[in-house]
């Protein structure tokens, strides 16, 4: 029997290399069981994979759960800011109950997770460092996720939406001032080449975002216990491996950056409440005036030590 | 209002009367897709005047002159295909006698009226979910997912009523298949 | 079944569905729809409308209709014939100037206008019977109008390297800069070309016809200064910090349907309707292949058979410039029957990895993809521009088209070797202004 995964990354992208480790170890555990992996965006566009997945017409993806977040407004929590504060505490929320409301609402639309796992961001300024709150008013500012643009707004600057591949140009052109994306989005797309500061995940950070393995929830249950079982100790082992690569990703943009001659800033903690604060004010408040059971999840993730 | 074409005018007959209503629909179907690029251009123009200029947020712009482009091009769909203006390749018909040249066109018709019809029946069941589940889109502006999937089933569905249209034109003589003159 | 074998009876089926008379984007969708329904069962095709709306979902695409407009709003102004004339004047003394200025108003058109057709149609009007009056045999006359109109896809802007950086994921600032110096490349080469031909016809006078004073010379200028404000326009919008290069091509269409309005007095409702829905023509038309192309390859992409081809070549063990020739004549005999955005969006990604593989730089590789396109403009039995070229002159026959354009698609194969041979030809300008690529 053959499984067909979709995700849009490279090859040697640590989401590609968590999808080949599971269909290797599935491969391996000899169960008449094989994953065929389409990567680089070659059968489905980044934000149109969750739809097929949830009915049945893709078997597995690797996307950004809040891609989903427009049909699961509860998926915006998987990107918001300062909700996660490093790698270790990511961990944790993967298994705690917050996550199992998650789960519930996407065993709603027939999905189940896989593997869990967060990846950390930061920010790149073209002419300044940003670190804090401040350091945003009046700039024209790119970011990724709309819990983060409602922030960043929130904080005086001026939002322009645009792909992800236009940062580059519009940094280029002095159209964008700054920008707020996940470390390896820095690195492939360049961005180091025209910026002039870089504030990368450290310690401290205030980008992180949810992107799990989802399988078609159906097609999970179809499958016999003996696959099943090698399907689920595969994930395993990859969730393990995401983890580990996750906390190496920051370093290694930090290194590119640092070569490239731009400089690093670090954030502290004083930064981090800041932001924290107006993201209550802001992204937090929005997010429960849209969700219903908004407050609800908000206080299950919150109470994640 | 002037229609492009020359059979779509008279008025005898029911089959007349049809591709005359149909060629109209097409039509206005069209202006609306011109519309619809000249309200791009506007607004994407306005976005740099606010971003460059005003300095203020751009939140909606970018999508809904995309999602504006989209819908004009579904939409002027039966329109160009009144005009003629969907590029074709007619070798095999022009290598073929003008008997053979019927079959083969009736048979490219089935074909082409069998795809419209799988776009349209499921891009109703598409629009219908979407709008059924009020989706949204996941930026801040969060459009209504199906105001701009509606484009989908309602061009393909002129264009379908367009294909059959051009049929009819063929059926009653006023025009010939794939317009190519007989030998 | 194997995906290499189901693939040679994709191409097949294309073939005999695209050459049916049935239009190439419904062809498109129903060989997907077919092969989809055949070998992946009735569920794929839920999701052909999501996928069609999806392949149009790129804000990159948007400039394709705006640059369309701002082909056909001035074409349908006396910007051309003005520009035209301008030329003229100024080039008189040049021997064959007639000629040389309609291919060098063909250039500049071509610099406002990211389509051929438009670019073809706007010089063709004026130029076509301008030459024919003063005595240029029809074949020149036609030919290298339809020739210098296909530039309009290679110097910048351009709709066929949007898309192709689209499909590629290359810069498109990069892969316009490309195409500056083989288009003028191009251009000296039909000029050469033109000179030859009209001299060795033995019509010595057409070589110094006409002449004006410098009063006249000097009285046109003024008529010019449009064309320069929207140039200046948009080089300023893109480089200024003020747009990025895709929201650039908006800033170039207001200018000239404000200029149209306003300047050429193009006030009329019933004239304004001509450019919309001449642009509204071309760019849905389009738009349409694109899309019914991106299904396309999803079903390729779907069934295994561009993975499987990738590698299958991948194994093949070929001197690389024997599968440049190679892919140069799949390009070429594609470009005979498909119009450029199919042939780009079906064969990029196959092609692309092969290429660079290869050790082929993809920026490159697209000017030379665009000169294949170009040759596919004027050449039989889908030819954009000898279809625009029979609508302006009814009166000179398909074949005096075609035999004229000929000489010309020698220009442009002999181009082709050129880049091949100095490839910095295309990648010096890009490089100089944007840095090496990595
Ligand atoms: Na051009
Ligand atoms: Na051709």
């Amino acid at each position: 029997e053959e499984l067909r995964l979709s995700h849009q990354w490279s090859n040697n992208d640590i989401r590609h290399q968590v999808a080949q480790m599971v269909a290797d170890e599935v491969k391996a555990a000899n169960v008449d069981l094989t994953i065929r992996i389409f990567g680089s965006k070659s059968l489905f566009k980044p934000r149109e994979q969750y739809r097929p997945v949830s009915r049945g017409q893709l078997d597995m993806t690797l996307i950004p759960l809040s891609y989903a977040g427009g049909q699961q407004p509860a998926y915006n929590l998987t990107l918001m800011p300062g909700l996660v504060k490093n790698h270790d505490h990511a961990a944790r929320l993967s298994g705690s109950p917050f996550m199992k409301a998650i789960e519930a609402k996407m065993a709603e639309d027939d999905v189940i997770v896989l593997v869990h796992g967060y990846l950390a961001g930061g920010f790149a300024g073209k002419d300044a460092c940003i670190t804090k709150p401040d350091d945003v008013k009046g700039l024209q500012m790119r970011a990724a996720g709309k819990s983060f643009e409602q922030m960043l707004a929130g904080a005086g600057a001026s939002i322009a939406s645009m792909a992800s591949s236009e940062i580059y140009n519009a940094m280029q052109t002095g159209v964008l001032n700054g920008a707020n994306t996940s470390s390896s989005s820095f690195v492939s797309y360049r961005i180091y080449e025209q910026s002039k500061c870089y504030t990368p995940a450290a310690d401290v950070a205030l980008w992180f975002m949810y992107q799990p393995l989802l399988m078609n929830k159906t097609t999970f249950e179809n499958l016999n216990s003996e696959q099943q079982a090698a399907l689920l100790a595969a994930s395993k082992k990859a969730q393990a491996f995401y983890l580990l690569e996750a906390k190496k990703e920051d370093a290694a943009s930090t290194e590119v950056f640092r070569k490239a001659g731009v400089e690093i800033a670090e954030m502290t903690q004083d930064d981090f409440d800041q932001w924290r604060a107006l993201a209550k004010e802001t992204s937090y408040k929005a997010f429960v005036a849209d969700v219903p059971d908004g407050q609800a999840l908000l206080d299950l993730a919150l109470a994640v030590e | 209002m002037t229609l492009p074409n020359k059979y779509s005018e008279g008025n005898q007959g029911i089959q007349h009367k049809f591709i005359y209503a149909v060629s109209w629909l097409s039509t206005l179907s069209g202006w609306l897709a011109a519309v619809m690029i000249v309200a791009a251009v506007v607004i994407t123009c306005q976005m740099i005047f606010v971003r460059s200029i005003l300095n203020l947020s751009t939140i909606w712009q970018t999508e809904a002159v995309v999602y504006l482009m989209i819908s004009a091009t579904l939409m002027g769909l039966p329109y160009v295909q009144l005009l003629r203006g969907h590029v074709n390749v007619d070798l095999i018909p022009i290598l073929l006698p003008a008997f053979l040249r019927k079959y083969l066109y009736f048979l490219t018709l089935v074909l082409s009226v069998s795809i419209v019809l799988v776009m349209v029946f499921y891009a109703f069941e598409h629009w219908h979910l979407a709008y059924e589940r009020n989706w949204r889109s996941d930026t801040v502006w969060g459009i209504k997912l199906w105001i701009p999937y509606l484009a989908l089933p309602v061009g393909f569905f002129l264009l379908l009523l367009q294909l059959v249209a051009d049929f009819s034109a063929v059926l009653v003589g006023k025009d010939t298949p794939f317009g190519l003159e007989d030998k | 079944m194997d995906p290499l074998v189901l693939g040679g009876i994709v191409a097949i089926m294309t073939i005999v569905v695209l050459f049916s008379g049935v239009s190439v984007a419904l062809g498109l969708l129903i060989v997907s729809g077919g092969f989809l329904l055949a070998f992946d069962g009735l569920r794929s095709l839920e999701l052909l409308p999501e996928i069609f709306f999806g392949k149009l979902d790129s804000f990159a695409l948007l400039s394709i209709p705006m640059f369309i407009i701002m082909g056909s709003s001035i074409a349908s102004t006396r910007a051309g014939a003005d520009l035209y004339e301008a030329l003229e004047r100024w080039l008189t003394r040049v021997p064959g100037g007639l000629v040389i200025s309609n291919l060098g108003a063909c250039a500049l058109f071509a610099a406002m206008s990211g389509s051929s057709p438009a670019t073809c149609a706007a010089i063709g009007k004026m130029g076509i019977p301008e030459m024919r009056k003063r005595g240029y045999p029809d074949g020149v006359a036609a030919g290298s109008i339809a020739a210098g109109g296909t530039l309009g896809i290679l110097i910048p802007p351009s709709v066929t390297m949007i898309v192709y950086g689209i499909a590629t994921e290359t810069s498109i600032g990069r892969l316009f800069l490309a195409g500056v110096m083989p288009g003028l490349l191009l251009v000296f080469l039909f000029m050469a070309w033109s000179l030859y031909s009209t001299w060795k016809s033995g019509n010595k006078q057409l070589l110094v016809a006409g002449n004006y004073s410098w009063r006249e010379r000097f009285e046109i200028l003024p008529r010019v200064v449009p064309f320069l404000v929207i140039i200046a326009g948009v080089l300023y919008a893109m480089y200024g910090g003020v747009a990025t290069p895709s929201e650039t091509a908006a800033v170039g269409a207001l200018l000239c349907l404000i200029i149209a309005v306003i300047i050429y007095r193009l006030w009329h409702p019933k004239d304004l309707w001509v450019v919309l829905r001449d642009s509204t023509r071309e760019s849905v038309m389009i738009l349409f292949i694109i899309a019914a192309a991106g299904v396309f390859s999803y079903m390729l992409s779907s069934l295994y058979i561009t993975q499987s081809i990738a590698e299958w070549i991948g194994t093949l063990d070929v001197n690389r410039w024997v599968l440049m020739i190679a892919v140069n004549i799949f390009l070429l005999i594609a470009g005979f029957f498909l119009p450029p955005v199919a042939v780009i969006l079906m064969s990029a990604p196959i092609l692309l990895p092969i290429i660079t593989t290869a050790g082929f730089d993809p920026i490159w590789f697209a000017v030379v993809l665009t000169i294949n396109m170009e040759i596919g403009l004027i050449s039989p039995p889908v030819g954009l521009n000898l279809y625009v070229i029979n609508g302006i002159a009814p009166d000179i026959s398909l074949k005096t088209i075609l035999m004229g354009s000929l000489p010309y698609v020698a220009c442009m194969i002999l181009a082709i070797v050129l880049l091949c041979l100095f490839p910095g030809i295309a990648t010096w300008l890009p490089n100089a202004v944007m840095g090496a690529s990595v």
